[in-house]
């Protein structure tokens, strides 16, 4: 060996130590990780919640949103892409959670517009009685 | 991953390769721009947290939000890994606003029921005044025609009364009428009873008393009058002996002012009526006793005559002749035979009057 092939050596070591770091690195990124299966039944979970909240009918698109990630999520685990399932079954359960706080909203909303129309209602009434008779 | 995992693979080659691998690696740490959508998200964030009716509201969601927006606006070299940030980041962000406006819209709650009670109030109130006000002029009206009811009632009734009243009065009157009536006949009767009775009594009294007064004073005036006419009782009534003063001898005519005693006579007969008169006339016995007798007949008769004259009436009045009987003394002596020559008045006992 010499000093070159030392120098060489050495230089190999140093991309060998940096290989190793990098493989590492791959390996622990490349090695398939476990199904998200907390994701996967917190979406399903959301999804349910929503659906009993009449998500359906309130917030349709959300909803569908949410079962069409889910579905995503489903796919990505059967093709081992883990990672992109556990952002799917995420994405899916933010949306089914978007899904129930909107059909809450809508349906606070209507509660508030029946209220309003039926004050309406009772005001114009009463006015229109006292207008009748002051 | 997968590109750095071929970058990785890459750098393994060379150290320039290397180093050109951490310096691109650096330099797409430093430099990959923010991921498209986070500057959306964040502007979204920024309206919910600046609508002061909504930044307050769903603290926890908001945090998320926030977060979520932080992460997603870390510039992001893997577009995937940035574009999901951003998704979760924009469904947090809208999460936060539903959940603030549901709660903003459960506190309008409050407000809408709070107005919808006051509406009511109101118009229970409206409801209430105005029922009030109908109850007060029902009231009044009922009021009023009460009071008329009232009046025509109190009319009715007086009129009722006034009509019974009066028929009661009439009934009343007519009955204290009767009734009145019948006292008065009653007490007429009674009265004319008692007044029978009592004039009856007071008769029988009067005339106890007048005839005990009458009779004291009757028998006093009579003895007076007796006395006067110094006529004398017998059985059968006081005898007034008129002498022969009255007459000249032999003459039936009267003396001149021998009539006073004749006038006694007619006073005391005008003041006892019902007392009759029998008119004897007696001679002595000197002479025709035929003579004598119809002598005693003329001088009676002529005693008649006058009380006839005087107005006693001749009812009560008889005249008889006794001629020479029945002598008060003898006609042996002048004194005896002029006794005996005389007419004798005798005036019967009253039967009623002083019994």
């Amino acid at each position: 060996m010499n000093a070159t092939s030392q120098a060489r050596q050495g230089s190999r070591l140093g991309i060998a130590v940096g290989l190793a770091g990098v493989l590492m690195l791959a390996a622990a990124c490349a090695s398939t990780p476990p199904a998200p299966t907390a994701s996967l039944q917190a979406a399903q979970r959301a999804i349910s919640t929503a659906e009993r909240a009449e998500a359906g009918r309130y917030a349709s698109e959300e909803l569908s949103e949410a079962r069409t990630r889910l579905a995503s999520a489903d796919t990505a685990v059967k093709e081992q892409r883990m990672t992109m399932a556990e952002q799917f079954a995420e994405e899916s359960r933010v949306e089914a959670e978007l899904a129930s706080a909107k059909t809450a909203n809508v349906k606070a909303k209507a509660v508030n517009d029946d209220m309003k129309r039926s004050n309406g209602t009772l005001i114009d009434e009463l006015q229109r009685n006292s207008g009748d008779k002051p | 991953m997968n590109t750095i995992n071929h970058k990785g693979v890459m750098l393994g080659k060379t150290l320039i390769a290397t180093t050109v691998a951490a310096v691109l690696l650096a330099a797409c740490a430093a430099a990959p721009l923010m991921p498209d959508g986070a500057a959306e998200a964040r502007i979204k964030l920024t309206q919910l947290q600046s609508d002061p009716n909504l930044a307050s509201r769903a603290p926890l969601a908001m945090k998320e939000a926030d977060f979520a927006v932080r992460a997603a606006e870390q510039p992001q070299a893997d577009k995937d890994l940035g574009a999901y940030r951003v998704y979760l980041a924009d469904r947090k962000v809208e999460i936060a606003r539903a959940q603030a406006e549901t709660s903003l819209a459960e506190d309008q709650r409050g407000a809408l029921s709070a107005q919808r009670e006051n509406a009511r109030l109101d118009a229970r109130t409206r409801e209430a005044d105005a029922a009030r006000d109908q109850a007060a002029t029902a009231r009044a009206e009922r009021a009023e025609q009460k009071v008329a009811a009232d009046r025509a009632r109190g009319e009715a009734d007086a009129a009722h009364l006034a009509a019974a009243s009066s028929e009661q009065q009439a009934t009343e009157l007519q009955r204290e009428a009767d009734a009145a009536k019948g006292q008065a006949a009653t007490a007429r009767a009674e009265g004319a009873e008692q007044k029978v009775a009592a004039d009856h009594a007071r008769g029988e009294a009067d005339a106890a008393h007048l005839a005990t007064a009458s009779s004291e004073r009757q028998a006093t005036e009579l003895q007076r009058q007796i006395d006067v006419l110094q006529a004398r009782p017998t059985d059968r009534g006081l005898v007034l002996t008129l002498g022969d003063v009255l007459f000249e001898s032999g003459r039936a005519d009267f003396r001149a002012g021998a009539t006073s005693n004749l006038k006694k006579l007619v006073a005391f007969l005008g003041r006892y009526p019902d007392r009759t008169v029998a008119i004897e006339g007696y001679t002595d016995s000197v002479g025709n006793e035929g003579y004598n007798q119809r002598l005693s007949e003329r001088r009676a008769d002529s005693v008649k005559s006058y009380l006839i004259g005087q107005g006693i009436s001749s009812i009560r009045l008889s005249a008889s002749g006794r001629g020479e009987s029945d002598p008060v003394a003898g006609n042996d002596s002048a004194a005896g035979r002029q006794q005996n020559r005389r007419v004798e008045v005798i005036i019967s006992n009253p039967s009623a009057a002083l019994r």
